[in-house]
């Protein structure tokens, strides 16, 4: 299967909350795809509009934003 | 002082010496599974990282001969002049804290262990686990290095044994055999593993889960069984004679048996009794009393850890700062005498040098080194823009790693730092503070998670996880390349405490900073004070509890430096660490009255309560005045049932904790059953008591108390989880009816009382979780900041937990917890100041158009509008700033950055996510 | 020791600010941090040639497998 779909997805992660969840993702071994970069904020509501334009204009197949 | 024979400052812990050495000798550290020389050091990380001469094996030292290692030091470290030195000290106080002993070989024998290599203690076994063991990590037998297929954990060896004269429950074994057990499983998932218990004692704040997971997820075994020995079978294996509940003996072969060996008595603790005059228990343990759990029987000289009692690593660690904050209270007058703060070197200003970053990506043992191909990670990083200097680590937080980056940062002339290893929000500081040490600006520092959110979520796919940690790398050296150095900020603190709940932790952490010389106000919603020790008469050692409290309240209420409101509560909380403000609503008579309290820190003592179950064992609570909880049975024995109990009594555990309303362990009830079970044989021997339990959790000393009331004639009959006893209602009377698994039968009782143990529940946490901003568990109890290291810290800064509302525990452990929290609490305020974070935001008052839509939008009220030059502008208020960037995310001409995030740093980090893109 | 705890109670106007932590595990390392940040100075005593105790011969730690060290 070497057309599967396989997305490049951009993450913005607020510091205390998702981000945290996604540290203790890990220490729970849960496994999932590894499609997903992140970028670590202090809050979602860092993230300007802009910054999710910005990321498709890159590539970004899709945006993550967690918080 | 003993000689180390190696000068420390000398030292560079090159390791040549020990390669030299021409003799060996068991290594220790590795529980002696492999062999080390003489001139050695324990494991890389070891504190100080400074090699020694072990004096019982090194032939200079026993036979003057050898002395091969001196010319080979390159530094001249190694010094046979040195000689042992004694050293006067004058102190104030002490704290004992010598740790545990072994359980002598002579227990273990029956089990085969010294007979057959493949028998381990559990500590072996640890160390065979650890990628710096033996066998780097791979679960080998000893005896030929073969892959074992089958393994066998035996419980309770050395505990609750009273053949080995250990009567009590080491308390820790249950947890660790069920973690070694879940790493083999990791290591080796093809192993078939097998824990033999008597009782799971998994009582700890979320340990239930962690079991579940074990069976679920892993498939480990558990048996309830006693193990009656092992011995050599067949040409290799071992094999287990056990029995099982039903009375029938059993034979399994196993390739490998690891004991699960309790905690003793430290070697030297007959030593200490007598060289320090302080008394020990009859196990050898320090003598404390259940009030003062921390009180040696000499003054000044208080016990944190193992010593005490056996305990975890939380417990451990809660003890050492209860055990600070008590002798920080004696000594109040000499505090900061002879203190020398910790100096930094000058900070280095980068400003107009080339940007040079070094990009350090870290193995963490096997967690990432496992599946992150970490040196082509560490290859990749070559020729990234102003990237100077990169390197792999084995462990890039150990203590020798950081001499190292130290080293480093000076000699490539580093002005940037990218560490890849595990979470910025554990590790962060620690780098930072290397950093500091290195001169640098703690700011030019950026990390990669490459462990919690790579190599862990993607075990399974080698590859890709080595490319995202690239991916990620190249991000982060994006940002670095746009990092500047922010300053530090400090804002005063006030030095007041505001204590929240009036039950025993609240008291304990009021008065305890009190005694440090703080001003706190303690706040009780009810009109009076005690909490749950008002009803609980006596603790589980049969000691009453009324006088204690009656001292402890009268002591809080004539302290200077206590106030005390009652029938209030907190309904709004603003500011930060060192400048909290909080309103408190007050009923006074009919009215209700609002104060404003200001303080530095928060201790939350808001206590929990028997919990009132709908549910209890998988049906309906069946309602009945026969059916009563074990407080309202404690109460009623304390009342009208002084005289005459009840004739026959059939207990309940895990009657709403541990699956029905309540999915977690309440920790107390198993003792709090027993303790009620003795008191009713005491004012009745011919009452029948029987208790149905799934395990039977009277962990430390507790255990006497239930091996006594087995002597006693109280009957304890487990039950599994999927035959539970069932409670009717059978006209007036009220039936139960359970399955006995050593008759093997079913039974029906008509008993005059049935006392059920609901378990525990937190008060006031989610409201104050909200007003708070401070999280709390799945099961509503608060969430401490790290569960082992900062057991009693929030992760708000400044606020503290202890008590019921933390998690259900018994009295001995509410009062450590709450001495512990009032010493971390107490730290802020001896300081006198706090540091504010640098990644505040920051205005651009020059590009600031004053419309405000900033400080409208800010959750925190930290941004203001302020008159520069009659025109309107925005400035941010540093102390109350979460750093958020809301502010900056919205404002419309980019005027506010935030430190460490700003618009052009996070914009690389996007270029650079898309780049990957096109290769 | 038991000797000098009490005579630095009985004239308090002398008695030293320092503890002494004797034994430096998990439980001993923190006790001194703790303290130290409390104001006072510490010895902290092991007899072992490096510090860290059992804690440090820790593969893993419940809950969260994080190093021991």
């Amino acid at each position: 299967m070497t057309d599967e779909f396989n997305p490049k997805i951009l993450g913005f992660l607020c510091n205390w909350c998702c981000y945290a969840a996604a540290d203790a993702a890990g220490v729970s071994r849960y496994q999932y795809p590894p499609n997903l970069r992140t970028i670590r904020v202090m809050c979602t509501g860092r993230v300007d509009a802009a910054f999710i334009l910005r990321g498709f204009v890159e590539g970004a197949d899709a945006i993550f934003t967690g918080g | 002082m003993r000689p180390r024979f190696i000068d420390a400052d000398k030292c560079t812990a090159c390791g040549l010496c020990t390669t030299y050495c021409p003799r060996h000798l068991q290594d220790t550290f590795n529980e002696g599974l492999n062999l080390t020389r003489p001139i050695h050091i324990d494991y890389p990380q070891a504190v100080p990282a400074t090699y020694y001469i072990d004096p019982a094996a090194c032939l200079h030292v026993t036979e003057d001969t050898c002395q091969i290692c001196v010319p080979v030091c390159r530094s001249h470290a190694i010094n046979f002049n040195q000689k042992p030195k004694v050293k006067k000290i004058a102190v104030g106080a002490v704290v004992l804290a010598p740790g545990f002993g072994k359980v002598p070989d002579s227990t273990l024998a029956k089990y085969s262990y010294g007979v057959h290599a493949d028998v381990l203690t559990s500590l072996e076994f640890e160390r065979l686990l650890n990628p710096s063991g033996p066998y780097q990590g791979n679960v080998l037998c000893l005896s030929d290095q073969r892959h074992p297929k089958s393994l066998a954990f035996i419980q309770c060896v050395g505990s609750r044994d009273l053949g080995c004269g250990n009567g009590y429950c080491s308390s820790v074994c249950c947890m660790y055999a069920i973690k070694e057990a879940m790493v083999a499983k990791e290591h080796d998932p093809e192993l078939d593993i097998i824990i033999f218990y008597m009782d799971m004692r998994t009582q700890g704040k979320d340990f239930d889960a962690a079991r579940k997971r074990a069976e679920e997820q892993f498939g480990i075994k558990f048996v309830r069984a006693k193990v009656a020995g092992v011995t050599p079978w067949g040409a290799k294996g071992l094999r287990l004679t056990y029995s099982t509940m039903d009375g029938r003996h059993r034979f399994d072969p196993f390739d490998m048996v690891v004991l699960s060996v309790g905690l003793d008595a430290p070697k030297d603790a007959r030593k200490i009794s007598k060289l320090l005059d302080v008394e020990l228990n009859k196990f050898d343990f320090c003598r404390t009393d259940p009030f003062h759990p921390l009180n040696s029987s000499q003054p000044g000289i208080y016990v944190a850890g193992a010593f005490q009692g056996p305990c975890d690593i939380p417990e451990s660690v809660t003890q050492s700062s209860a055990a600070a904050g008590i002798a920080a209270g004696l000594l109040k007058k000499q505090r900061g005498k002879g203190y020398v703060v910790k100096s930094y070197p000058a900070e280095h200003d980068i400003t107009g040098e080339d940007i040079r970053i070094g990009v350090f990506t870290c193995h963490c043992g096997i967690n990432i080194g496992g599946v992150v191909d970490v040196p082509r990670v560490d290859k990749y990083t070559d020729g990234m823009e102003n990237v100077v200097y990169h390197s792999e680590s084995m462990y890039s937080c150990s203590q020798d790693a950081q001499e190292m980056l130290k080293k480093t940062i000076k000699e490539h002339n580093l002005n940037r730092v990218v560490i890849a290893a595990c979470s910025p929000r554990t590790h962060e500081p620690l780098f930072q503070e290397t950093l500091k040490d290195a001169g640098l600006n703690r700011s030019l520092f950026e990390m990669v998670n490459i462990r919690d959110q790579c190599s862990w979520v993607h075990a399974n796919e080698p590859e890709a996880a080595t490319e995202k940690s690239m991916d990620l790398i190249r991000m982060a050296v994006a940002k670095a390349n746009r990092i500047q150095p922010l300053a530090e900020q400090t804002v005063p603190v006030t030095d007041k405490a505001l204590v929240l709940g009036g039950g025993v932790a609240g008291l304990t952490a009021a008065l305890t900073l009190a005694e440090q010389g703080f001003h706190c106000t303690l706040v009780e919603k009810e009109a009076e004070l005690g909490g749950n020790l008002l009803v609980i008469k006596q603790t589980i050692e049969g000691v009453g509890t009324a006088a204690t409290l009656k001292k402890l309240i009268s002591r809080v209420k004539s302290s200077a430096l206590i106030e005390v409101i009652t029938k209030a509560e907190l309904i709004t909380i603003n500011g930060f660490v060192g400048n909290f403000s909080s309103v408190l609503k007050v009923q006074e008579g009919k009215k209700t009255a609002e104060h404003t309290i200001d303080h530095g820190v928060i201790i939350l003592a808001t206590g929990g309560r028997e919990h009132k179950p709908a549910q209890v064992l998988g049906q309906e609570l069946v309602k009945s005045k026969q059916i009563i909880t074990q407080q309202e049975l404690e109460t009623r024995l304390f009342g009208k049932a002084k005289k005459r109990a009840p004739s026959s009594v059939v207990m309940v555990q895990c009657a709403g904790s541990r699956g029905d309303d309540l999915n977690y362990c309440s920790k107390v009830c198993c003792n709090h059953a027993v303790k009620n079970a003795l008191h009713i044989k005491e004012i009745n021997p011919e009452s029948q008591v029987f208790v149905l339990y799934r395990d039977l959790r009277t962990y430390g000393y507790a255990e006497e108390k239930y091996q006594q009331a087995r002597e006693k004639g109280v009957v304890f009959i487990p039950y599994e989880v999927d035959n539970k006893p069932r409670i009717t209602k059978k006209g007036q009377k009220v039936e139960i009816s359970f399955h006995d698994p050593l008759l093997q039968e079913d039974v029906v009782m008509q008993p005059e009382v049935i006392a059920l143990s609901v378990g525990i529940v937190p008060q006031g946490t989610e409201a104050l979780s909200k007003l708070l901003k401070v999280p709390v568990t799945e099961h509503k109890f608060f969430m401490e900041a790290h569960v082992k290291l900062r057991p009693v810290e929030m992760p708000v800064a400044g606020v503290y937990v202890c008590g019921l509302a933390h998690s259900p525990k018994p009295l001995n452990e509410t009062i450590v917890q709450a001495q512990a929290a009032a010493a971390k609490a107490a730290m802020p305020l001896v300081k006198g100041s706090v540091s504010v974070e640098p990644i505040v935001s920051h205005v651009d008052q020059e590009a600031c158009i004053g419309c405000g839509l900033c400080a409208s939008l800010c959750p925190y009220q930290a941004i203001q509008i302020i008159k520069v030059d009659k025109k309107r502008k925005a400035e941010t208020i540093v102390a109350s700033c979460k750093a958020c960037g809301i502010c900056a995310s919205h404002c419309p001409t980019f005027a506010i950055s935030m430190g460490g995030f700003t618009n052009e740093q996070i914009i690389a980090q996007i270029e650079a996510f898309g780049n990957s893109i096109e290769e | 020791m038991a000797k000098a705890v009490k005579n630095k109670k009985a004239d308090k106007g002398t008695s030293s600010g320092a503890v002494m932590v004797l034994g430096g595990g998990i439980a001993g390392v923190q006790s001194a941090l703790d303290l130290t940040e409390l104001g006072y100075y510490v010895y902290l005593v092991e007899k072992s040639p490096a510090i860290g105790g059992v804690m440090a011969q820790l593969d893993k730690t419940f809950p969260t497998n994080d190093c021991a060290l």
